[in-house]
């Protein structure tokens, strides 16, 4: 029984595995000091932007790719890795008329119609697309109704052009560009991202959303996200990620950074749904990311959430460096690994004004012969009096070859802190399964029903319309998992 | 980087050549163990807070800061040194500089009962020495092994039960920087049951860097109570490795008082290989002053229906440090595996730390594991009722730091000891 819906399963293949004819500029392989001026010719940067770049790089070739967590990869060859590939052609785009029409249907078979959504433009609940494309910013939406407000909310290549001040302000202050192997690296060859900033006392009126895919064969993705929230702001940002179905792992090293000021608060919610490679582990994405918040002043607050279901490797953990005083991070997370996907995830949250709070909930899922880790580091420096930390971790097996580990770090270094970690691991209960089926509810529902109760208090963090795609998610990533 | 390895290794080879020199020309230890484990020290070195395990605990450090100089001379050591040391309800035996005295020791006969030094052992019971506590898995034993004393080896044999515990004193008496290798063997045979004491000292007003070993081996049913209770000064610095392997059905309890000694670092490895046994490792800790406390345990779950619990407590003050590293680990086969790991610690002082990192590593799907770790200050509300009711801040406060340690001290099943640590832990409240 439990083989063949494990069977069923394994059938079940990554349904946006599809690549998308179009044809795309791509620098040569490799990475050296000239290809990195390539890039930044190509974007016609600044010159401080372009130093930025190579100061990157070069601490990078000074660094090694770190070895402590707890999964193993055939490590990438960073000279045989095209790290820059833009959809041609590549010119100034005023409607989604002009979108090159092959990457709109890409858009229609993934679900987001950006059509639909210039259509629905007006209607209260819809969200601002900004869509990554190999690394280049294809489309934003709703672009003139968020100016109205102030808000800017374009590519990153944009925000350098019409807003060097703000980009050279804020980034690398978050995650400085010599921060870790793959932020260097990022930092070095990002290509683009987005960039978002929410001016004085404006609430953002809808959701914000970027869409990353990778595309073209080779390529390695590097996008840079940078979100800052000025005094009183208040933003909810999305995230959403695919990629084809290929036999090579392809690398994705992104950099988030974000930025509130008194009040601000920003909520960054990610369902990171990169291809996890197939049954028997061959392909999928190294998904190596450092994403990072900074509560820079009093009485801010930034949320993280996340669903990880994709990639082959994840390295990955959202933190927030708690500055202001009575400031807040949180942090919640599902985490699922099925076949030989392996995960490394967690969160750091460092303590630093006084009064702060963090709160961590991180639910981890394993199935198949994957293994799935929670990281973390929770620091309460000295001064940082009255710090309150509470976390939970959870860990769910589902069959015998998975592994479920917890790996926390707590150091305290103020009395005045209080802080308490708790973490479980278990497996789902035969009587909770009984109980379902008892009334009716077939193995595969219950365990639908299980997992997703189990997952809740991360769930319900979720904005709604993200909400019900990580639901399905879930249910299809863990279907038959256990007989 | 290349000069951080070579002073990586310069540590390492200034006291490999300081030991070699005065090392005595009998070695205790099988021939080959002795070579492997230097050559492991020569490739590693000493470990420093760069190595994920001394994260917290930077051996290389102390070793290059206090112990430039070894000098390896020490003060011989007389009955009435021993006497207050001494357990009155128990068979005291005492192991010196890492040499075990039997001349100092309590000669009394018990049925079933073995007590060796190292150069005793016939060929077979040496074969026993360093298979649990392997070179190559810390660098640590291996300077243990291949400079260890005459150490202690002890023996319960089948099936008896011995009436009263057995106390292990063991005493350092430098007279001048020291580095002393103790070690020692345990071994409970089939359906035995010991409690044993192991109490650490140091006499004397020079510093110590103290390296102890103890391997334990609980066989089929058997049952082994150990009291660990440290006591070591001020001037000494002091790893402690106890790894423990665990039989079917056997049970293996260690209870952990650490209440003096500027650094003291326990390792405490279980490995519960065969189905249906249990492990159960306590730790108590106050540190003050500059003191660090480093209670590291693992517990290796390799076969079904084992189960194992763990609770440890601390209490900094001053510029004190304290930290707990647990790890859990359940292999493949471990179905139905119970494991509970728990670490509280209470904060006292703004200058003190405490780092705590409960680890699980888990590969079979049927089983309970859990953890938690909680660090504050005292509470508050606590306080307040104390203090309403017109008791004095400072007593209400060693009130409730008593009612935490409590809970941990009324483990300690012989009253002598029981009160030794007591009285202890509310002094240096």
């Amino acid at each position: 029984m439990a083989n063949e819906i494990l069977e069923e399963h394994i059938q079940n293949e990554y349904k946006w595995g599809f690549t998308t004819d179009i044809d795309a500029d791509e620098a040569p392989k490799g990475l050296n000091e000239d290809i990195i001026r390539f890039i930044s010719a190509k974007k016609s940067e600044p010159d401080w932007l372009l130093e930025f770049r190579l100061k990157a790089f070069r601490n990078w070739k000074n660094m090694v790719e770190p070895q402590w967590a707890h999964v193993s990869y055939k490590k990438p060859d960073f000279q045989d890795i095209i790290y820059y590939s833009a959809p041609k052609p590549k010119k100034e785009l005023a409607s989604l008329d002009e979108v090159d029409p092959e990457i709109l249907k890409t858009f229609e078979k993934l679900g987001i119609s950006l059509e639909e959504q210039k259509r629905l433009s007006g209607v209260q609940s819809n969200i601002a697309v900004d869509v990554v494309f190999d690394s280049v910013s294809v489309k934003t939406t709703f672009k003139e109704t968020l100016a109205e407000k102030g808000i800017i909310f374009c590519s990153f290549s944009e925000a350098v052009q019409e807003h060097p001040e703000l980009v050279k302000k804020y980034m690398g202050m978050a995650v400085p560009p010599t921060d870790n192997f793959y932020a260097a690296l990022n930092s070095a060859v990002f290509t683009d991202g987005s960039f978002c900033y929410i001016p004085k006392g404006v609430r953002s009126p809808m959701e914000l959303s970027t869409y990353f895919r990778i595309n073209a064969s080779g390529t390695g993705q590097f996008e840079r996200t940078l979100i800052i929230a000025d005094e009183d702001a208040y933003v909810s940002y999305l995230e959403g990620c695919t990629a084809p179905q290929r036999d090579e792992n392809q690398l994705h090293a992104a950099v988030v950074e974000i930025i509130t000021h008194k009040n601000a608060e920003v909520k960054y919610s990610t369902v990171q749904n990169w291809y996890p490679g197939d049954k028997d582990g061959k392909g999928g994405i190294f998904n190596f990311v450092t994403k990072r918040g900074i509560c820079l002043e009093d009485n801010s607050k930034i949320s993280w959430t996340q669903v990880e279901t994709g990639s082959a490797v994840t390295w990955k953990y959202p933190s927030v460096i708690l500055k202001g005083n009575n400031s807040v991070g949180e942090f919640y997370s599902v985490a699922v690994t099925n076949n030989y996907q392996q995960a490394d995830t967690g969160t750091k949250m460092i303590h630093i004004g006084k009064n702060t709070r963090s709160t961590i909930i991180s639910k981890g899922i394993s199935a198949g012969f994957s293994n799935n880790s929670y990281r973390g580091l929770v620091q309460i420096k000295k001064g940082a009096s009255n710090a309150r930390n509470f976390s939970q971790c959870d860990s769910l097996l589902m069959g015998d070859k998975c592994g479920a580990h917890t790996f926390p770090y707590i150091e305290i270094k103020d009395k005045s802190a209080v802080v308490e970690h708790e973490a479980t691991t278990s497996k789902i209960g035969e009587d909770q399964l009984f109980y379902c089926k008892q009334r009716g509810i077939d193995n595969e529902k219950a365990i639908g029903l299980i997992v997703n109760g189990y997952c809740k208090e991360v769930l319900n963090k979720l904005p709604m319309e993200f909400a019900v795609e990580a639901q399905k998610l879930l249910a299809i990533s863990l279907e038959g998992s256990v007989g | 980087m290349s000069l951080i390895a070579e002073n990586k290794s310069a540590v390492t080879q200034t006291l490999l050549d300081q030991l070699q020199n005065n090392a005595s020309k009998v070695a205790f230890m099988p021939d080959s163990e002795i070579v492997s484990a230097i050559r492991y020290l020569e490739d590693k070195g000493i470990p420093n807070n760069k190595h994920e395990d001394y994260k917290y605990c930077n051996i290389e450090g102390i070793l290059r800061k206090e112990f430039k100089s070894v000098e390896q001379s020490f003060n011989a050591l007389i009955p009435e040194d021993i006497a207050p040391l001494k357990l009155e309800e128990a068979i005291n035996l005492v192991v010196v500089n890492g040499n075990y005295v039997s001349a100092l020791s309590e000669k009394m006969i018990v049925r079933g009962l073995t007590v060796k030094a190292f150069n005793e052992l016939s060929a077979l019971e040496k074969n026993l020495l360093s298979s649990q506590a392997k070179s190559e898995s810390d660098a640590l034993i291996a300077l243990n092994s291949a400079f260890c004393g005459n150490g202690l080896y002890l023996e319960i044999e089948n099936a008896n039960v011995i009436p009263m515990p057995i106390h292990i004193i063991y005493v350092n008496s430098g007279n001048g920087n020291c580095v002393v290798n103790t070690r020692s063997f345990i071994r409970i045979g089939p359906n035995a049951e010991a409690t044993l004491v192991e109490s650490f000292y140091n006499i004397g007003n020079s510093k110590v860097f103290s390296n102890f070993v103890s391997e334990k081996l609980v066989e089929e049913n058997a049952k082994l109570t150990c009291f660990t209770f440290q006591n070591e000064g001020s001037l000494s610095y002091s790893v402690h490795t106890n790894q423990a392997k665990i039989f079917k059905y056997g049970n293996y309890s260690n209870m952990t008082a650490t209440l003096s000694g500027e650094l003291v670092r326990n390792n405490h490895n279980v490995v519960l290989a065969e189905p249906n046994c249990e492990a159960h490792l306590n730790g108590l800790f106050i540190t003050q002053g500059t003191q660090q406390v480093d209670n590291h345990t693992l517990i290796d779950h390799q076969m079904p229906n084992c189960e194992s619990n763990e609770l440890y407590k601390g209490i900094a003050k001053d510029k004190s440090s304290g930290t707990f590293n647990g790890k859990i680990f359940v292999r493949k086969d471990a179905q139905k595996t119970n494991a509970y790991q728990s670490s509280k610690n209470i904060l006292m002082s703004d200058d003190a730390t405490i780092n705590t990192k409960p680890q699980l590593e888990i590969y079979a799907d049927d089983v309970k594991c859990s953890h938690g770790t909680s660090t504050g200050k005292i509470d508050t509300e606590a306080l307040f009722y104390l203090k309403a009711r017109g008791i004095g801040e400072d007593t209400a406060r060693k009130l409730l730091l008593q009612a935490f340690a409590q809970e941990l001290i009324d483990k300690i099943e012989i009253p002598t000891l029981q009160e030794r640590v007591l009285h202890l832990f509310e002094e240096s409240l």
